[in-house]
């Protein structure tokens, strides 16, 4: 249901149609919803993660609220079709993301799919999960030819600013 | 050992009566560069037959690679062929059973073998040979710059470490030349010198010789002749370096990066003087330079290569406090072991 530049030049149709209708995309987004809190990080075409994503958002907003409020007891009860899972919602991922105000998931655009129909895909995962991260960490090493020029260059500029601010206490 | 010395006497001789006549800077171009391809045949020639050695590659992804070469002929540059494409292009130095090894010096003997380049976990040492290599292209630029009417000495070339902010070589030139300051232009020309050989991506080719014969490949230049005997008394087996490159050699106080094409910024930044010394005026020019793995934004470049600027003061006993150098001159050239011969 995001609105892109390519959807509001698109004449009105403004929503990304899924699934056989209004229900059926609701029941879709469901179950990919209910995968992804179950599993916290799954893989589906570019499309439906996309949509997905806002909801998985949202539903941990609610559970921030925690598990006695009626609101937030009704959207778990709702998107998550497994009740098992609701435990979790409020146990695991709502204190997980106690300090954070927004931005839970993170989405990553992934290879075409193989098969015939060549979607593209992605991975939407919930952040803070125990997989090995998506990306590989930046290798930042301190010992190369130009970090280490630039060492000695900011080693040089904090002697060359010790060096006045002693001149301009001394003229004090 | 007296007809060494008297080798040596004759030699000097020969020195101080060829400075009179002065050869032209391509005579002696010449004369050092056939030396070095004499002595470079003779000692491939120290192998006539193929004999295979077991090469064990250490580093990312090469773990348990053991590769077949020829004793005395191949080189870590030709196992790095065997590899991969960005081995060869991207590797700058060699570990040979965890010794510095050149990349272009043949292997002798079963060993463990790991190639080395910039963006390694641990460059200082590639660091370091980088910065020789640099101050050692800076040389043969200032050589090959002036007309054939100037001498042009070069003098021990000093070890700085990278975060000094520059590499330099010290030079004695010409005394008609001592009233000449260089300007942005001069700089600039020595720069584009530096760059048309970075441009050849020439290799730097090492070969390890007994004193006399670096004698005689200096034998027009006093100063690197006391350089030589100095260099050889300091070493374990009373052998020096030269390398080559081009038809430029020198000798160096270390191992050199692979070639020259492995700099990718270069410049020339300054020109200082030093003062006077028994040789003449004695200037230190400067340069900055980086590897074409790790290029600088212009506006990082501009920072470094203001700072390069600036005059290096070299630390107090830094000729002495190479880690090559570091061992007691216990053994006097004199008395070279057979090894190289053999």
């Amino acid at each position: 249901m995001r609105l892109t530049l390519q959807m509001l030049i698109s004449h009105g149709r403004v929503a990304r149609k899924m699934g056989l209708g209004p229900e059926s995309r609701l029941n879709m987004l469901r179950n990919i919803l209910t995968g992804l809190v179950r599993h916290e990080r799954i893989e589906t075409t570019l499309g439906r993660a996309d949509e997905v994503r806002f909801y998985a958002e949202k539903l941990i907003d609610y559970a921030k609220k925690g598990d006695t409020d009626e609101k937030a007891m009704k959207m778990a009860n709702f998107w998550l079709t497994e009740k098992d899972l609701i435990p979790k919602l409020f146990k695991v991922l709502a204190p997980r993301f106690e300090t954070q105000p927004k931005a839970y998931t993170r989405m990553a655009r992934i290879p075409k799919r193989e098969n015939l129909d060549r979607a593209d895909m992605a991975v939407l995962e919930y952040k803070g999960n125990p997989f090995p991260p998506l990306q590989p960490a930046k290798q930042d090493n301190e010992l190369t030819l130009i970090n280490q020029l630039l060492t000695g260059y900011r080693e040089e500029r904090a002697e060359l600013a010790a060096a006045i601010d002693e001149v301009h206490s001394a003229t004090i | 050992m007296a007809c060494r010395t008297a080798c040596q006497t004759i030699q000097r001789r020969l020195a101080s009566s060829a400075a009179v006549v002065r050869p032209s800077p391509a005579e002696v171009r010449c004369h050092r560069s056939a030396v070095f391809t004499r002595e470079q045949a003779r000692q491939r020639a120290l192998y006539p037959r193929t004999e295979k050695i077991e090469v064990a590659l250490q580093g990312a992804g090469l773990q348990g690679t053991l590769l077949i070469m020829n004793k005395g002929v191949s080189t870590p540059h030709s196992c790095a062929r065997h590899l991969t494409e960005w081995h060869v292009t991207s590797s700058a130095l060699a570990l040979v059973d965890g010794e510095p090894w050149p990349l272009h010096q043949p292997l002798t003997k079963s060993c463990s073998l790991s190639l080395l380049s910039f963006k390694d976990k641990e460059p200082l040492l590639v660091n370091q040979a980088y910065w020789r290599s640099c101050a050692a292209l800076l040389g043969q630029v200032l050589q090959d710059a002036f007309k054939d009417d100037y001498t042009v000495e070069l003098l021990r070339i000093p070890e700085v470490p990278v975060t000094s902010g520059a590499f330099c070589c010290d030079v004695v030139l010409d005394s008609q030349l001592d009233a000449w300051n260089p300007s942005e232009e001069s700089l600039r020309s020595l720069t584009r010198g530096a760059q048309l050989l970075i441009h050849r991506d020439l290799p730097w080719e090492p070969l390890e010789v007994v004193p006399p014969v670096a004698l005689e490949v200096f034998s027009h230049s006093r100063i690197k002749q006391e350089e030589v005997e100095e260099k050889a008394r300091q070493s374990h087996k009373g052998t020096v370096m030269l390398y080559r490159c081009g038809d430029h050699v020198l000798l160096s106080g270390g191992p050199l990066v692979a070639r020259t094409g492995l700099c990718c910024q270069y410049e020339v930044t300054a020109m200082h003087r030093l003062g006077e010394s028994v040789w003449g005026l004695n200037r230190r020019a400067q340069g900055l330079s980086l590897p074409f793995m790790l290029e600088a934004h212009h506006t990082v470049w501009r920072k470094l290569r203001n700072r390069a600027a600036k005059q290096v003061t070299l630390p107090i006993d830094s000729t002495d406090a190479l880690p090559d150098t570091l061992t007691p001159p216990h053994a006097p050239w004199q008395t070279p072991p057979p090894a190289p011969q053999q």
